[in-house]
């Protein structure tokens, strides 16, 4: 039970704190609206702001799943082939340092302005976290457990799919959880430089037609779906993690 | 067989023999370099210069090459914590691709007492139940030499007292090397006791106590020689 | 002898300081917002600076170029600047918002924006816009513009496909990924696409079915505005106007001036398009334009409702 009335306390009290900003700042509805403001543009064009939701997710989820998928070919290529970590190494801090508003109106004119470029833009902040947490986790394996796996004879890819990956799991997990965190941040920078749908291009066009009401509830539908991405990926990741050392409580550890 | 670290050898010219069938404990002080005489053993060092370790009667068997007939215990049980205990019995043949012979492991884990933890994880295990499971591994390689590099040193005085006995009925008839720095564990358990000292490192053996391990310490003579060994102990860290 | 140095030489000279301190205090400051990044559309501006008009007219003159041309209106509303450069018909929808503004002042009086398309492109005419795609930019009010416009020649919106290529208006036409792009600026986009060597056509609004309307004004909070101190400044903007018409070289050395990144060939170019254009009364204001147009945004369903004129719009006297 208080594990949902502890979120709804949360997000009533943000509710508070914003209506009193408000008050106390008496800022104007044409920068910052009061909640119920916003709340009655979220009830007024819901359908919009779900259809635009719809898009933008859309965009978060195979942007995730390409990040990921490149990411964790990445790190196995840099973990086992040399020459790879020469010349993939300097590329993967470089695609981190490029700020993405640089990168994104070259990406939409390569990619054109449908869904591709957004993808590409989720995709290009998701693939260093989840690249640099795998490879290091495979980097790092238990010295005991690669010794042990030698005196009992285990091939080089035996040791690799039943060794290092397992073990580095957990390093990945936090990668992807970071990743899942900052998916959103591409999808909507790719939709600012050029879309037509999606959350990102809906506060836009909100902001451009003075409609701060519906800007502001695109924003907390936005926030709002991220926090409940990153909840079920966190969730699915400790499912899937069921060794995890923390999970267990203290009396039962030696 | 020779090695060096940083420059400086840790032992030249080591001359070692065991006796097959036989445990032999290996005692010296901290950093006399007993580990890393197992790990070169274990194959997973590499000699400096010419080496050779004879195993049985192929005497071309190098310790290069890995498929040596020996099985490995280290310090740490080393359990794979995604692996439940019976996972980590059955390690050595996942990894080799072979069928594990799930009967032999769950006896095995049945031996070391463990026969009702066989589905659990390793985090929610006691220390001592996990190098209990260690040594069903070591036994489910059934290997002609094992290898066991300070096994009960991160136990509690009972339970290393009682894994002591365990390990010594379970691997009796393998050749065993026990690298410790406990003296009453060799006396205990080792049938042949050998002192490493001095940098670089020389081997001398001393005599151990009669009657079949695991002896109990409450036999006469048996502090005696404790003292002795203890005394050696220290004249040997003397030299480091 | 002491006597004699005080009342002839410190007293003066200590009054002198005082006036002086007090005639540069005299100056009333004003912070300016424009409505992007600096660009010969605001040509007038830089002019009577750099003739020194505002400080003649006691005016201290700040100007802010911002990075979203959305802000400087919010800005002027919410308090936090004195003038802002707009657009009037994004000044009929935020006055409709509730956004205490009012124009006391024009800077461009023609419409800019036109419907491009390439020279040597399949579009000759706006009916061969069926089944096309029109890039826009986010902000404007492209799909009441093109409503209209493909309205006189028997289309509708649904015959044509938008894409938001946002601020990217040339790169797209240039590159194929649309067939034309409306938003795009007859002094700007038309000759950076000449420097690319490809040669546009445009469609000017006003001419298809638009009503006249001014691109860009000057905007002030109603509430907080001091009527006294912007009349001085439209004063000093109108002999900008005058000194940039009767002298644009000079103008134009003046305009880069310190601003050396401007002093390329597409700022060339508009420089000399834009001068037709510019409000040669700056403070002037017709009423009956602006009801028109305002007309014409509630038929599009733009605005709620048609306000009169004098709730959006000051004369200056």
């Amino acid at each position: 039970m208080m594990r949902f009335i502890r979120p709804l306390v949360i997000v009533a009290g943000l509710v508070l704190l914003w209506q009193v900003i408000v008050w106390l700042t008496d800022a104007p509805h044409f920068i910052l609206p009061a909640p119920a403001r916003v709340a009655e543009a979220w009830w007024v064009h819901h359908l919009t702001i779900l259809g635009h939701a719809g898009v933008t997710l859309l965009e978060i989820a195979l942007g995730l799943l390409c990040g990921v998928a490149l990411g964790v070919s990445s790190a196995l290529a840099l973990a086992y082939f040399r020459p790879a970590r020469r010349w993939l190494l300097p590329v993967l801090v470089a695609s981190q340092a490029v700020p993405v508003f640089a990168l994104a109106p070259i990406l939409v004119l390569w990619l054109g302005y449908g869904i591709a470029s957004k993808v590409a833009m989720a995709t290009l902040i998701i693939y260093f976290p989840v690249t640099v947490s795998f490879f290091d986790g495979l980097r790092r394996t238990e010295p005991g457990w690669t010794d042990l796996a030698r005196t009992m004879d285990a091939s080089r890819w035996k040791m690799l799919t039943r060794i290092r990956i397992p073990a580095a799991l957990p390093a990945l997990a936090s990668g992807l959880r970071v990743a899942t965190a900052v998916a959103p941040i591409g999808a909507v920078v790719g939709e600012w430089v050029g879309a037509s749908a999606g959350l990102g291009y809906l506060m836009l066009h909100a902001n451009a037609r003075v409609q701060t009401g519906l800007m502001f509830a695109a924003l907390l539908t936005l926030a709002f779906f991220a926090v409940i991405i990153y909840f079920i990926v966190d969730n699915g990741l400790r499912r899937a993690l069921p060794w995890q050392p923390d999970k267990l409580p203290a009396h039962q550890q030696e | 067989m020779s090695l060096s670290y940083a420059g400086a050898y840790l032992f030249k010219g080591l001359d070692l023999d065991l006796l097959a069938g036989q445990c032999s404990a290996l005692l010296g002080p901290s950093g006399v370099g007993k580990s890393s005489l197992l790990r070169l053993i274990a194959g997973l060092e590499q000699f400096e210069t010419g080496g050779k370790i004879d195993i049985g009667a192929n005497a071309s068997a190098a310790l290069a090459n890995p498929s040596a007939p020996i099985a490995y215990m280290a310090q740490q049980d080393l359990l794979l914590p995604w692996l439940d205990a019976l996972g980590n019995v059955m390690l050595g043949a996942r990894l080799r691709g072979e069928r594990p012979d799930h009967a032999r492991a769950r006896d095995l884990l049945a031996r070391v007492g463990l026969a009702d933890r066989e589905n659990a994880l390793p985090a929610t295990l006691s220390g001592g139940m996990r190098q209990r499971v260690a040594l069903a591994r070591t036994l489910m390689e059934d290997r002609p030499v094992v290898l066991m590099d300070e096994p009960f040193s991160a136990l509690d005085a009972i339970t290393r007292l009682r894994l002591q006995e365990l390990a010594a009925d379970l691997l009796r008839g393998r050749t065993i090397l026990l690298v410790t720095h406990d003296p009453m564990e060799a006396l205990r358990i080792g049938e042949r006791i050998f002192i490493m000292a001095g940098r670089p490192a020389l081997l001398s053996e001393v005599p151990p106590p009669a009657g079949t391990t695991p002896r109990d310490p409450a036999d006469a003579g048996f502090l005696s020689h404790h003292a002795e060994l203890l005394r050696r102990l220290r004249a040997a860290d003397a030299q480091i | 002898m002491s006597r004699i140095f005080l009342r002839s030489i410190l007293l003066p000279a200590t009054l002198v300081l005082l006036l002086a301190s007090t005639g540069a205090q005299a100056n009333d400051k004003l912070t300016l917002l424009l409505d992007w990044f600096i660009n010969p559309d605001h040509a007038p501006l830089f002019v009577a600076e750099e003739r020194g008009y505002f400080a003649a007219h006691g005016l201290d003159v700040e100007i802010i170029a911002p990075a979203d041309p959305n802000d400087p209106p919010k800005l002027v509303a919410a308090g936090k600047a004195d003038i802002a450069v707009s657009y009037q018909p994004q000044l009929h929808v935020q006055v409709a918002a509730g956004l205490p503004l009012t124009r006391f002042g024009t800077l461009i009086a023609t419409p800019l924006n036109t419907l491009l398309v390439l020279e040597d492109g399949p579009v000759k005419s706006i009916a061969d816009l069926k089944g096309r795609k029109v890039g826009y930019s986010i902000g404007g009010f492209e799909d009441a513009l093109l409503r209209a416009m493909l309205a006189r020649h028997g289309l509708s919106l649904d015959d044509i496909t938008l894409v938001n290529v946002n601020f990217s208006l040339s790169p797209a036409l240039l590159s194929g990924q649309v067939d034309a792009v409306i938003g795009a600026y007859r002094n700007f986009e038309l000759n950076q696409m000449d420097i690319e060597g490809h040669k546009g056509r445009a469609f000017y609004v006003e001419e298809e079915g638009v009503p006249s309307y001014d691109e860009l004004i000057l905007v002030a909070n109603p509430e907080r505005m001091d009527r006294a101190v912007l009349r001085r400044f439209l004063d000093a903007l109108e002999e900008g106007v005058q000194y940039l018409v009767n002298h644009p070289d000079e103008s134009w050395a003046l305009f880069i001036r310190g601003r050396g990144e401007l002093d390329d060939e597409l700022n060339r170019r508009a420089w000399r398009d834009t001068l037709t254009r510019f409000a040669l009364r700056p403070a002037a204001l017709d009423r009956a334009r602006y009801a028109r147009f305002a007309r014409f945004m509630y038929e599009q369903g733009l605005i709620p409702e048609v306000l009169s004129v004098a709730d959006y719009a000051t004369i200056l006297e």
